[in-house]
């Protein structure tokens, strides 16, 4: 038997000896066992629940009588966002913005103009998910485990018989790296498992097992911190002390920090603020309710010519469905411009908050993970615009039924009695313009391409940290 | 021929004070070498430095006419030493000890020549599958010299040897070097006793202050003279 699997073998005995560790590994597995059923059982549910509900909602939209267009209009739609599978395990931004929208004429969804404090809340390390289990606690068994890994050899005085041997201090250390390795391994069957659930629930095979891998880096960095701090330091007590305050900062501190400092560096203007600008704006524009509006004018006179007609009477067209569309089109553009800026600036915050990844893995990890579990910022911005897509189609091809279906004078004269405003509707065969929307996961490729960096930062992690390791033990001293 | 242990003016500086200053000697091949000195004077530190934990600040040491500093691996592999503390795991039994730490060594041993090293060392059979946790310190040395035996190398390096050992057990240790040192193995010991230096050493070495003030070598045959060390040992601790 090699030298290394050798003492990786004694390293377990010993753990296996010590009741604690094996108390604390067994109250972690069962932790994570149990937060990866509840979620997987709360996610399965709310999958299949999101997709009924679209469904349901279309047939209801689908279903309504003849009614008035511009009442369908302010009927309005849901969309519906199924978790995807990979929130079994990674809820990510999820619990911050909500899964369902509801969409009608002249309004975007809120959710677009959430609070920016909400959306840059992208840490999120608060709730207890098996993500933040692996993310946060696995790391501090680690520490307990390995802090005194090599140095105990130190402290005992075996160091010198072991290195008097003729072993090398680094095949010491990867001896003691093969034993946490062999943690780190038996760590990760919760999430192997809730990963080949997820395929069960159709996530891909590449996906499902980037994220294993990216766990499993990012246990594996955390492994060779806590080693190098075991070669490094010579008593346990300082090694321990030393390791909690960098888990502190790692976990805690920086996360906070970069929290701050994103929002800071990017200067979002608060919700308030924005919305009376935009209602500013808004404002310049008209209402489309009222086709008298001056601001229509100019329109008006356009249409008459293309028409060659002198009144809005004359028009083959109804000139009330003409204002709706076109103020439609022009308020949707100015809040889509709004919208637009508004997460520009969350995908910034969002990428400043990952480059901090580079002081803390666990930055690197909780990026990489929403990334590859569907969870993180841009899938829900890709939501939004997919959405808002859904909602301006539906109320344009309703405002041109109402141009062309219903007749200006019917229209104009709607108000007039009961039986005038039965007349002023078309067919129900109309509400057949709203598109079945489903919303659906990026693709693996994709998901993975914006995980990358994050992944990246994870690896340079672990290579910088195994590579002081076996500097460290290459020139150990007793 | 070229010597198994060779110290070449050999300075050593520990966290800036200096240990060993100029000291040269060489052990030839099957030799006893005994090194004698007050407490501090740097004998361990000498034993330290052939095996590569130390490194000479002016000299060198040479194992098999190699230099330490230059392949520490080779010096480690042709030496088994013999801590001053004889630390091995209080956890294990002496079995254990020695089948990992000879595991370590790339010299796996099976359990019959584990028995017979530890039939040499007197280890009570009824001890050996007892954790060394319940041993008393002699017991755990007799555990430790085992250790070095199995190694089988060309070089002892043993600093303390018969700390803790009862005087039967002395006397028989003695023996046990002797018929070593008869097989051609070379043997640097450390040690602060005196009779049992000259009873089993071909040559004392005395060490004072890091620098070697004297050496006695046995004549023709017969034992050197405990009496003449003793003095020179008290003059020269004296001055
Ligand atoms: N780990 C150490 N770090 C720094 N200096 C040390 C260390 N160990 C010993 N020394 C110093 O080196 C000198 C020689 O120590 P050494 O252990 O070689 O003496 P020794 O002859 O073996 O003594 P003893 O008979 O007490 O075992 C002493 O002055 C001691 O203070
Ligand atoms: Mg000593």
């Amino acid at each position: 038997m090699s030298s290394v699997r050798r003492i990786a073998r004694e390293e377990w005995r010993l753990w296996l000896r010590s009741k604690v560790v094996v108390a604390a590994a067994l109250i972690v597995a069962v932790l994570i066992a149990v937060t990866s059923i509840l979620t997987a059982n709360r996610i399965a549910n709310e999958q299949a629940q999101r997709v009924e509900q679209q469904v349901a909602a279309e047939q209801t939209f689908f279903a309504q009588p003849d009614r008035h267009p511009h009442r369908m209009v302010h009927y309005g739609h849901y969309a519906f966002r199924p978790p995807p599978p990979l929130a079994v395990f990674e809820p990510g931004v999820d619990a911050v913005t909500g899964q369902s929208i509801f969409l009608e004429g002249h309004r975007q969804n809120t959710a677009m103009f959430a609070d920016t404090k909400a959306a840059a809340d992208l840490g999120g390390f608060a709730a207890l998910t098996p993500a933040s289990l692996y993310q946060l606690f696995l790391p501090l068994l680690l520490i307990v485990l390995g802090h005194a890994l090599f140095l105990r050899e130190r402290e005992s005085g075996t160091l010198a018989v072991i290195l008097a041997q003729g072993l090398p201090g680094t095949k010491l250390a990867l001896g003691k790296a093969a034993a946490l390795l062999a943690v780190i391994a038996m760590f990760m069957l919760p999430l192997i498992a809730v990963a080949a659930y997820s395929v069960t629930l159709g996530e891909r095979m590449l996906a499902a097992f980037s994220l294993v891998g990216g766990y499993f880096v990012y246990l594996c960095a955390w492994g060779a911190i806590v080693l190098a701090a075991s070669v490094l330091l010579t008593q346990r007590a300082v090694s321990l002390g030393v390791l909690i305050f960098v888990w502190l900062f790692a976990a805690l501190i920086v996360p906070r920090f970069a929290i701050n400092a994103s929002s800071a560096a990017v200067d979002a203007p608060g919700k308030i603020e924005s919305d009376l600008i935009m209602l500013a704006e808004q404002r310049k524009l008209g209402d489309g309710h009222n086709a008298a509006d001056p601001a229509f004018m100019q329109l008006q006179a356009e249409v008459l010519e293309q028409y060659d007609v002198e009144t809005i009477e004359e028009l083959p067209i109804n000139w009330r469905g003409v204002v709706a569309a076109y103020s439609e089109a022009e308020l949707t553009d100015l809040l889509n411009s709004y919208a637009e800026e508004r997460m520009r600036l969350e995908a910034s915050q969002s990428r400043i908050f990952g480059l901090f990844g580079l002081l803390s893995p666990t930055i690197a990890v909780s990026s990489a993970s929403r990334a590859i579990a569907g969870t993180d910022l841009a899938t829900h911005h890709r939501f939004l615009r997919e959405s808002e897509a859904l909602r301006f189609g539906f109320v344009q091809a309703l405002n041109e039924k109402h141009a062309a279906e219903l007749d200006y004078a019917i229209d104009m004269n709607r108000n007039a009695d009961e039986a005038a405003r039965l007349r002023a509707r078309v067919n129900a065969s109309a509400w057949q313009v709203l598109d079945e929307f489903r919303f659906a996961p990026d693709g693996a490729d994709e998901r993975l391409g914006r995980a990358g960096g994050s992944l990246g930062i994870l690896l340079a992690w672990l290579l910088a940290a195994g590579g002081i390791v076996l500097v460290a033990a290459r020139r150990v001293r007793l | 021929m070229t010597s198994p242990l060779e110290a070449k003016s050999l300075s050593l500086v520990r966290e800036g004070n200096a240990v060993l200053d100029g000291v040269s000697f060489t052990v030839a091949r099957g030799e006893i070498f005994a090194l004698l000195g007050g407490n501090g004077a740097g004998k361990s530190s000498t034993l330290l430095t052939f095996l590569g934990f130390l490194k000479p600040s002016g000299g060198e040491v040479l194992v098999n006419g190699q230099s330490v500093t230059g392949d520490v691996a080779a010096a480690r592999g042709a030496i088994a030493y013999l801590p001053e503390a004889a630390s091995l795991y209080g956890h294990m039994t002496a079995y254990e000890n020695l089948d990992y730490f000879l595991d370590l060594a790339g010299k796996p041993a099976g359990r019959a020549d584990l028995d017979a090293a530890l039939d040499r060392v007197a280890l009570p059979a009824e001890a050996r599958t007892r954790r060394l946790r319940s041993y008393s310190k002699g017991m755990r040395q007799k555990t430790a010299i085992a250790l070095a035996l199995l190694r089988e190398t060309p070089i002892l390096l043993l600093d303390e040897p018969t700390s803790g050992l009862d005087p039967v057990a002395i006397d028989e240790f003695h023996d046990l070097v002797k018929a070593l040192a008869g097989g051609g193995q070379t043997v640097l010991m450390v040690t602060h006793d005196v009779y049992g230096a000259c009873q089993v050493a071909d040559r004392v070495g005395l060490l004072r202050g890091g620098k070697l003030v004297g050496s006695f070598s046995a004549a023709n045959g017969e034992r050197i003279d405990t009496e003449t060390v003793h003095a020179a040992f008290a003059e020269r601790q004296a001055a």
